[in-house]
């Protein structure tokens, strides 16, 4: 059942991924628009080119952290995705031990990355115009839709942060003597279902950055 | 002349018919009108000619099981059941249970045999072990029936079965109630060969003198008292009739005659130390869970089962069965007979696909190595003359934790075998008993056998020189060897004893399910550590290879071995486990930090709202 779901689920996230790709750059006048370059977003992703690139120590830092979170997460979706989706089984071995390893540096990257991050991903009001229109009653005179790419970057950072924690107590909560045999498969489906939800959007997420960077 | 032909034809259809119809006719005790109340017993005997036995007689015969209970039970129908049926290779033999083990201290052998073609097991006729043979050597632990009743087609075997007789299913073994009953005089009897005497010198209202194997081959039994039986003449009543206090559910203690363990555990090694198994304690008796019909289907209780037996209780009779319910009736299931239903909380389920609910809920708890263990069947516990040391052959340990044929990790009991046996088209057997004593004898001489019932030592000087005697035997045929701790001992062309490992070398291996401890006994309860430390038992407890060669420097094995996983990806996962509390730390610790980002900013955006609403009000306001 995972395995199917998982398959379709990253299917159509690709699938999404290229065509929202495909129209931002039909969107562009004739004159601006550039063949899809995967070497360059390749590029961005593994030299972190599109984070902010200050030189503070707050910013090394958070790009130290980035980029370790970022292996740890392709570590972590290598060994957790590659038993279920390839192999059909659940993960165990080798694999096991190199998930949970990852997984805890992985856990501690993220709640730095949410502390250092969070602010620059705060919801205001030029994310929200329609929103605001609405409670003013002036509806009509506002589009629905923000132009940019900016709202569903802070959108996919916010759900990150949401998905994480079911992901993550689901897992710590089951090594505790706490829960009996039904409630272990529950908290182990837990963990799937919400490392399904954070992979994907975690993928969106990066995608977004990596388009944000690239077309700057 | 056609109408003699005609006669004899229908006389032959009639008697055919009328011996099928006997066999399919339902008796008086083989169905139950439903009644749970036990029927009385109070029954005449019967010798095996069908000849009715009284109190006074002058020359009493022993009574005959299968003429005495055959008038209200089909007695063919009871002798298929498992504990009878095991000389029917028709009969699936099911997952692996505890072989006989020919035990001879002279030749240094301990080999597994069954008629159950089991892995790792040898059939008796291999070692020269006709049927006959066998009920004398193993007898003394089988209710009879089965190699018991089977014709011996050696000639001279055969005159010394006529005096003997049959050893017929003994009913009482089981299902006699009565304190009387002695299972250890009916040891003694099947020894003396005295089987068609055996269950009457059992009963407890009997009693045999005299021995069927040291009569001549012309012993008569209806003829001659050199084989006595004196009936208690008050057991009879004023018709001839003897009560049997039958009962219907077997007690526990006659159970325990053939199916007792005594671990040789250091200090717990008597018998009153050890706690019975939980079941037992709890009230229940064996045969609660071990259930069987009237044709004896007995349910062995193991997962699985239904695919090989015809017991309809055999999917349920399982632990998962009581405990979980798991059969696939739409009634609920669990909790039979008042199992509670295990929580195992905190395990991870990944350890249900893994491991049997025997693993860490059965026999010892597992210590450093591997105990010695004693049986029933394999050292004769119950019977008279038995050697109470811990020597003993055959050196049974346990628990060994060893991948089962399902695949998952169950504790079994182990021994080595010890055999010398001839490669034959790149296969190894064992050579006859017979050939092995004599080639022993001659390369040997005589030797005397330690009182402790120990291996006999013996060097690869020794071994070299039986290898080359047996060489010269005729019954022999192929290369000679000796196989032993793991290893098969051969000559090359120079005569030099080589030797290496061998797959007909492996130990002999059978899981076991009792004694079952208590839930708050079971491996893990405590913490993962149980099984999960870098030097847990459970992964790292030595078994030793035993083997009378070279006794001195006795080498181990441990139980990766048998589990069939590599011991470096094991204690690599055990080091995993010093780690855990700081990775649940970390994880509750990032867990809490995120928490608070979100609580944090959820505020913020409530704050925001009320900041934009308040705003609203005031405009609101000021319009007004």
């Amino acid at each position: 059942m995972f395995r199917t779901v998982s398959i379709i689920v990253f299917l159509a996230t690709i699938a999404a991924i290229a065509l929202h790709d495909v129209a931002s750059r039909l969107r562009l006048p004739a004159g601006r628009r550039r063949p899809v370059n995967i070497l360059k977003g390749l590029v961005y992703l593994l030299t972190l080119l599109f984070l902010e690139q200050r030189l503070t120590l707050l910013g090394r830092l958070k790009k130290l952290v980035y980029l370790l979170a970022l292996l740890c997460f392709v570590v972590l979706a290598i060994t957790g995705f590659y038993p279920v989706l390839i192999l059909g089984k659940h993960i165990s071995g080798y694999l096991l031990m190199i998930h949970v390893t990852a997984g805890g540096v992985f856990a501690a990257c993220l709640v730095i990355l949410a502390l250092t991050w969070a602010h620059s991903h705060r919801f205001n009001e030029t994310d929200w115009p329609w929103l605001a229109s609405l409670v003013r009653r002036e509806l009509q005179k506002h589009r629905l839709i923000p132009e940019s790419s900016e709202l569903l970057r802070k959108v996919c950072f916010w759900l990150l942060v949401i998905a994480a924690l079911p992901l993550m107590l689901s897992v710590v909560l089951s090594m505790f003597p706490l829960f009996d045999t039904a409630w272990q498969h529950l908290l182990a489906d837990t963990h799937r279902y919400s490392t399904l939800a954070f992979a994907v959007v975690a993928i969106i997420h990066t995608y977004l950055m990596i388009g944000t960077a690239t077309s700057r | 002349m056609k109408k003699g032909l005609a006669l004899t034809g229908i006389l032959c259809w009639l008697s055919l018919a009328l011996a099928v119809s006997a066999d399919t006719i339902q008796k008086l005790g083989d169905g139950s009108d439903g009644s749970r109340a036990v029927p009385v017993h109070l029954l005449g005997l019967y010798d095996e000619s069908g000849a009715s036995i009284a109190a006074n007689d002058d020359r009493a015969q022993p009574f005959s099981m299968r003429q005495t209970c055959r008038l209200c039970h089909t007695y063919e129908s009871i002798g298929r059941g498992r504990h009878f049926n095991y000389t029917d290779p028709n009969v699936a033999c099911g997952r692996t249970g505890q072989p006989w083990i020919l035990v001879d201290a002279a030749t240094r052998t301990q080999i597994p045999v069954s008629y159950r073609s089991w892995p790792g097991t040898y059939r008796p006729e291999q070692l020269g072990v006709s049927p006959f043979k066998f009920v004398e050597l193993f007898g003394r632990h089988l209710p009879g029936g089965g190699a018991g009743e089977l014709d011996s087609n050696i000639p001279e075997e055969g005159i010394r079965q006529l005096i003997s007789g049959k050893l017929e299913i003994n009913c009482l073994a089981c299902h006699n109630a009565n304190p009387g009953q002695d299972q250890a005089e009916y040891a003694g009897q099947v020894t003396r060969e005295n089987f068609r005497w055996a269950i009457t010198a059992s009963c407890g209202f009997a009693s045999v003198s005299g021995s069927a194997a040291a009569q001549p081959d012309t012993y008569d039994p209806l003829m001659s008292d050199a084989i006595k039986v004196a009936y208690r003449r008050n057991a009879f009543d004023f018709r001839n009739r003897v009560l049997f206090n039958i009962v219907r559910k077997a007690p526990a203690e006659r159970c325990y005659f053939c199916h007792s363990n005594l671990n040789l555990d250091g200090n717990d090694s008597e018998r009153w130390t050890q706690d019975e198994d939980v079941h037992l304690s709890a009230g229940l008796t064996c045969v609660d869970c071990h259930r069987n019909g009237l044709e004896h289907n007995i349910v062995r209780g193991y997962e699985g089962e239904d695919r090989v037996s015809k017991n309809p209780l055999a999917s349920t009779s399982t632990c998962e069965g009581c405990h979980l319910g798991t059969g696939s009736s739409a009634a609920p299931a669990e909790g039979r007979l008042g199992a509670p239903r295990p929580k195992h909380p905190g395990i991870p389920p990944i350890h249900f696909d893994k491991l049997t609910c025997t693993a860490c809920h059965s026999g010892l708890w597992p210590g450093e190595q591997a105990c010695r263990t004693k049986t029933s069947r394999a050292h004769g516990l119950g019977t008279y003359n038995v050697n109470k040391s811990a020597d003993a052959l055959p050196h049974v340990l346990t628990p060994v934790f060893a991948r089962g044929a399902d695949g998952k990790i169950t504790p079994h009991k182990l021994f080595w075998p010890a055999f010398w046996g001839v490669v034959k088209d790149a296969n190894v057997g064992p050579v006859g008993l017979e050939a092995a004593r004599r080639a022993v004898g001659q390369a040997l001489g005589e030797e005397r056998a330690p009182r402790s019932g120990d291996w006999l030592p013996l060097t690869r000087e020794q071994i070299g020189k039986v290898l080359s005697a047996m060489a010269t035997e005729e019954s022999v045929e192929g290369k000679p060897v000796y196989i032993c701790g793991g290893k098969l001992y051969r000559l090359d062309g120079a005569g030099n004893v080589l030797e290496n490992e061998h797959g007909a070398a492996k130990p002999c291996l059978w899981p076991i399910a009792h004694e079952v401890r208590p839930a708050s006994q079971s491996l893990g309860v405590r913490n993962c550590q149980d099984c999960h430390a870098t030097d847990a038992p459970f992964f790292f407890g030595k078994v030793a290879v035993d083997c009378p060669v070279g006794r001195q420097a006795q080498s181990v094995k441990t139980m990766v071995d048998f589990e069939q996983l590599k011991p470096f990806y094991v204690k690599a996962f055990a080091m995993s486990f010093v780690f855990r509390p700081w990775l649940k730390l970390v994880i509750l610790g990032s867990c809490a930090g995120l928490a608070g980002v979100l609580v944090l900013y959820a505020l913020r955006a409530l704050a925001s709202v009320v900041k934009v609403l308040s705003e609203e009000n005031s405009r609101g306001k000021t319009k007004e």
